[in-house]
């Protein structure tokens, strides 16, 4: 049923991707084995979807649907850990600018260990730890993140921030 | 685009935008003059910058396993990518597209040469304190740190070396050199398979007080027999050598004069382990 063409399309657009793709939906479902089934069925949607789809950036579209397949096949298999995005996005309360910041904070944050970067990571919320991973690990723009999650770009902005704030706190306190 | 018509409560997500390459020529411009007269807005975005050092350096790019590929290419009738897409990829050579953008946009703007000299300067640094340590070390560090963060280090747990061999055995083609040296301090815990350059890897892992050790072992190939050699990479001990047989690469968050006894305690063991073989039943 597949045509060659979408065959030759998967090759082309969704398989130099397949890291990323597994990337993202490793940090989204926190499992290398959900990670791996994620990964396997959005594949399959995306073959399906190459039948007729033209892709112009094929990794924000190959994420795209990652993301939305990892969404859909945890609320299916993992619904206690699917957490609502909803007042997420309340009013960013970002803090003032502080005083200039004791360096060693700085130094902190820089030297921190790969085991504390992944731990601070993992533990932020779904939809601040899903921008993250997309724009730091996956490369995306803003514009990007905006359309592959359907939110506006000024709340990609936000999420990030915050994103950014907590890990900077975790990881900027002396062990 | 963003725009630059904002309060002074934006500041962060301009100093952020900046980071990401998200501003115009203008506003890059315009944000460097701030940050140049603003101390506290140089401050955070000097903690910004050092927030992303340490996410690229966090090893935080996961290569998708050779079976999810092999899964996919029997599912669509697509045959797995042999060329770009299995090329090893490791965190800090790769996802740094916002550096190389940012890079040009700032070459566009004549008036913010100076924060493009800045972040070049960063990246040498960067490479610099990775000198000396190749892609197959960098790669077990990997391995070693995700199983630790997913509190998983091991996909079987035995302390039994019977139980570890023959299930490494059955997931990898090397044969495993698996020895007991719970009476020299080092406690097996149980192996894993790691994906290293493509290739299904046998890792053993041991513990030694609260520290956890990740020994791999590769096919020798070509290379000759060597000494075992330390260095650091991101953080933790790295020592590879290479025998008769294997080559390996043992990694530890332990003090280096620690790793090193570990590494001759294997080393002897390995050794009187084939000259015995068969073995002599254990104690």
């Amino acid at each position: 049923m597949t045509t060659e063409a979408a065959r030759s399309r998967f090759a082309e657009i969704v398989l130099p991707y397949l890291d990323d793709a597994y990337t993202l939906a490793r940090w989204m479902t926190g499992s290398a084995s959900d990670a791996e089934d994620v990964v396997q069925d959005a594949s399959m949607r995306a073959l399906r979807a190459l039948e007729t789809t033209a892709v112009e950036r094929p990794r924000a579209w190959v994420l795209t649907i990652t993301r939305n397949t990892a969404l859909t096949w945890m609320a299916k298999n993992r619904p206690a850990n699917v957490t609502s995005t909803e007042g997420v996005d309340g009013p960013l309360e970002l803090p003032e600018l502080t005083d200039p910041a004791p360096s060693a904070e700085q130094d902190l944050i820089a030297r921190a260990e790969q085991g504390a970067v992944r731990a601070a990571i993992a533990a932020l919320p779904q939809a601040f730890r899903e921008a993250i991973v997309m724009r730091e690990i996956n490369g995306l723009s803003y514009r990007e993140i905006a359309d592959a999650s359907g939110i506006p770009i000024g709340t990609v902005m936000s999420r990030l921030a915050r994103a950014r704030m907590m890990l900077m706190n975790s990881l900027g306190r002396p062990a | 685009m963003i725009t630059r018509d904002v309060g002074p409560s934006d500041d962060l997500l301009l100093l952020q935008a900046l980071l990401d390459g998200e501003l115009d020529a203008s506003g890059v411009i315009d944000m460097e003059r701030r940050i140049a007269a603003d101390p506290r807005l140089a401050a955070e975005y000097a903690r910004l910058r050092a927030l992303r050092g340490a996410i690229q350096g966090g090893a935080l790019r996961e290569m998708a396993p050779a079976s999810l590929r092999a899964r996919i290419a029997a599912a669509t009738g697509v045959p797995a990518d042999s060329t770009s897409s299995n090329v090893v990829r490791f965190p800090d050579t790769t996802a740094r597209p916002a550096a190389a953008t940012s890079v040009r946009r700032w070459r566009a703007a004549a008036g913010a040469m100076a924060a493009a000299v800045v972040a070049l300067v960063g990246v040498n640094v960067y490479l610099v304190s990775d000198l000396g340590s190749n892609d197959l070390e960098r790669a077990a560090v990997a391995a070693h740190s995700r199983g630790l963060i997913s509190g998983q280090p091991v996909d079987v747990v035995s302390t039994d070396r019977h139980t570890v061999k023959p299930w490494l055995a059955g997931k990898v083609p090397l044969a495993t050199t698996v020895v007991d040296l719970a009476t020299d301090g080092y406690a097996l815990s149980g192996g894993r398979v790691d994906v290293i350059d493509e290739a299904p890897v046998p890792t053993l892992v041991y513990r030694h007080r609260e520290h956890v050790i990740s020994l791999t072992e590769l096919a020798k190939g070509s290379a000759r027999p060597s000494a075992p050699t330390r260095e650091t990479v991101s953080g933790h001990s790295v020592v590879t050598w290479t025998d008769n047989v294997r080559r390996y690469v043992a990694v530890s968050d332990m003090p280096p004069p620690e790793l090193d006894d570990f590494v001759a305690t294997f080393r002897r063991a390995a050794a009187s382990e084939r000259e015995d073989s068969p073995p002599k039943p254990v104690k």
